[in-house]
């Protein structure tokens, strides 16, 4: 008796000194995560705000040393910039509603058990989430369709995700049929019964997909790259961002031959300012992820959701 | 019955106008560039329009031949598979053992702060990922570089970002940092769903924690684990599942690094959009699209035989 319970003890005791170094070692790994993961973001906010030229000495790891909203007020400063920043706003904005609902009704379409020669297109979705043409004739089809350097390449070849489409399938199932078949009876049509009963119920995937869609949007630097560079209205927040950074890259890698000429060039093209090509590409990041930061943490609750339904087999 | 297809097709019009909507979608923006990789057979002049698909001389094989006996061809694809294997290798396991660590946070807020933050970078573009490390890593004012001078691990200045010895780890790294907080929903889900009558037991038989996460977890979670590891196989020359070579190769490879940065995405945009070589870009596209399939396949079936899971 006596000893199963010092067996007992002896196994309490082992569990709870293992419990308390798991503990130790949780908290030192999540403490990395987490300061790997904000601090470069923290770094680029407190250099955003710091003088320009004072943050070029170096040495600033936690607080800004001269504060200063001037890298924001010369970003915002910039006429292209703030146009790239309009159009940004106009794709994501156009782009997300057209492409939530295009695919939305394509999918309340495809939700349909009993719909005719629903095997047929369900085969050809899935085959071409697997297969691709590849980038020069996709290239094609978008020269050939007159899209290259308009509006419309933001926005008509993303109308439509087969991710999203069958993210959306599995949520209108869920929805109870009695709805669609009391609508019916009333004498409303299946465009009715998407926008007046299955929308509203409908937020949740709308909002994660819509969020997926949006986010696309907003970062795409890609499409304006290679589709679009010819029209220079078209240009977008990322692909403004892109260009600085990468010339920003090509400089600090030619500085390491001739770092001289190029703090050279650094001092003599900005005299008389207090900002340099760093800060304000800190400030013009800042103000890419800003938005991002605000939106996302809210829909949380909604893509987790989203992206379990779509971890299930179909 | 003799209600036929086609009369069940005109009763449900609308809704088949909806539905044929997102087919005709897909058949201008999926399948008429399938088509189009006959481009890689013959030879195309862009002049000719769509039409030109299939009216251009065939050359049968001849990129392909090309390609193949191009000296740097050995190199770019070499290139393609030891970044997609190194971040199958190091990319993949990040997001379970994250999902592991995070199931076993007792306090439920810092829980919850830690999920949200560690999807933060999985909504930021790779163009903002590529700022972030200039100002870290870059030899003139990255703060890495600063500490570790300051810290004297280093004598000088490396230059993370020019030298080609560098890109594949900064390349890998910066996937994990985007990625893992992301995949690790999936995971965690998969832990969320595991019966607790399971733990109880475990814990009356005296089960440690690392007993636990060993015994129950890891088998409960092995299917979840299976799955990701094919859809990843699967789109494993494209960077795994966050699909990221092409843009960390576009954006992080220069002229300096080009020996270990260049990939057959980025060659295919080079000679293709470039150059303006549509045909033989076509080719080297249409090489890694049937290499991908096949892996796709041989994963599906290895799933298959070890485990008797598959996707497909």
């Amino acid at each position: 008796m006596e000893q199963v319970n010092n067996a007992h003890s002896r196994a309490t005791m082992r569990r709870s000194l293992e419990d308390r170094m798991i503990s130790v070692v949780i908290f030192i790994v999540m403490t990395l995560v987490f300061v790997a993961i904000i601090y470069p973001f923290y770094y680029c906010l407190i250099i955003s705000l710091n003088q320009g030229r004072d943050a070029s000495l170096g040495g600033i790891y936690f607080f800004p040393r001269k504060f200063t909203l001037d890298n924001y007020k010369e970003v915002f400063r910039d006429s292209q910039l703030i146009a790239s920043y309009g159009m940004t706003i106009l794709r994501t904005v156009v782009g997300t509603v057209s492409a939530v609902l295009f695919t939305g009704l394509v999918a309340y379409a495809m939700s349909h058990r009993d719909l005719a020669y629903r095997k047929i297109y369900m085969t050809l979705m899935i085959v071409a989430m697997y297969f691709s043409g590849g980038l020069i004739p996709y290239y094609m089809v978008l020269r050939s369709l007159g899209l290259l350097n308009t509006f419309g390449v933001y926005v008509i070849p993303s109308l439509f995700g087969i991710w999203n489409c069958i993210l959306m399938i599995n949520f209108f199932r869920t929805i109870p049929e009695s709805l669609k078949e009391s609508a019916k009876l009333d004498g409303a049509n299946e465009m009715t019964i998407f926008f007046r009963v299955i929308a509203p119920l409908s937020m949740p995937i709308f909002a994660t997909i819509a969020l997926y869609v949006g986010v696309g949007h907003w970062n795409d630097w890609y499409s304006t790259s290679f589709f679009a560079q010819q029209n220079r209205g078209l240009r977008t927040l990322a692909y403004m961002l892109k260009e600085l950074i990468t010339r920003a890259n090509l400089t600090s890698i030619a500085g390491q031959f001739a770092m001289d000429m190029s703090s050279a060039q650094r001092q003599g093209s900005a005299a008389s300012a207090t900002y340099t090509a760093e800060s304000l590409r800190m400030a013009t990041m800042i103000v890419v992820v800003v938005p991002i930061i605000c939106v996302y943490p809210f829909l949380q609750r909604f893509f987790v959701k989203g992206v379990m339904v779509g971890s299930v087999k179909e | 019955m003799t209600r036929t297809t086609w009369q069940k097709f005109c009763r449900q019009w609308m809704l088949q106008f909806f539905a044929l909507a997102g087919i005709v979608f897909l058949l201008i923006f999926c399948y008429m560039p399938m088509v189009g990789v006959i481009l890689a057979f013959n030879n195309y002049k862009p002049k000719t329009g769509f039409l030109g698909f299939f009216t251009s001389p065939w050359v049968g094989f001849r990129w392909f031949k090309e390609l193949f006996s191009d000296p740097s061809f050995g190199r770019i694809f070499a290139n393609t598979l030891k970044l997609s294997l190194l971040k199958l290798l190091f990319s993949f396991p990040m997001p379970i053992l994250f999902s592991l660590v995070l199931n076993e946070m007792r306090i439920l807020k810092a829980k919850k702060l830690m999920q949200t933050i560690s999807y933060l970078p999985h909504f930021v573009s790779w163009v903002v990922v590529q700022g972030i490390l200039v100002s870290l890593l870059s030899s003139q004012s990255g703060v890495l570089n600063q500490i570790l001078l300051d810290l004297g691990f280093i004598q000088e200045k490396l230059p993370f970002l020019s030298l080609a010895k560098y890109f594949l780890p900064v390349a890998v790294v910066s996937d994990i940092w985007k990625e893992m907080g992301w995949w690790s929903i999936i995971f965690l889900a998969a832990i969320a769903g595991i019966d607790m009558a399971q733990y109880e037991a475990a814990i009356v038989d005296g089960a440690s924690r690392m007993q636990r996460i060993w015994h129950i977890i890891l088998p409960s979670i092995k299917p979840t684990i299976v799955v990701v590891l094919i859809l990843s196989l699967g789109g494993l020359l494209g960077g795994g599942l966050g699909g990221s070579n092409f843009e960390q190769a576009y954006l992080l490879g220069n002229d300096i690094n080009n020996s270990a940065s260049e990939i057959l995405q980025t060659y295919t945009l080079k000679v293709g959009l470039s150059a303006g070589r549509f045909s033989y870009a076509t080719a080297v596209g249409l090489m890694q699209s049937v290499i991908s399939v096949f892996l796709v396949i041989a994963s599906n079936a290895a799933a298959r035989k070890i485990s008797g899971e598959g996707l497909f």
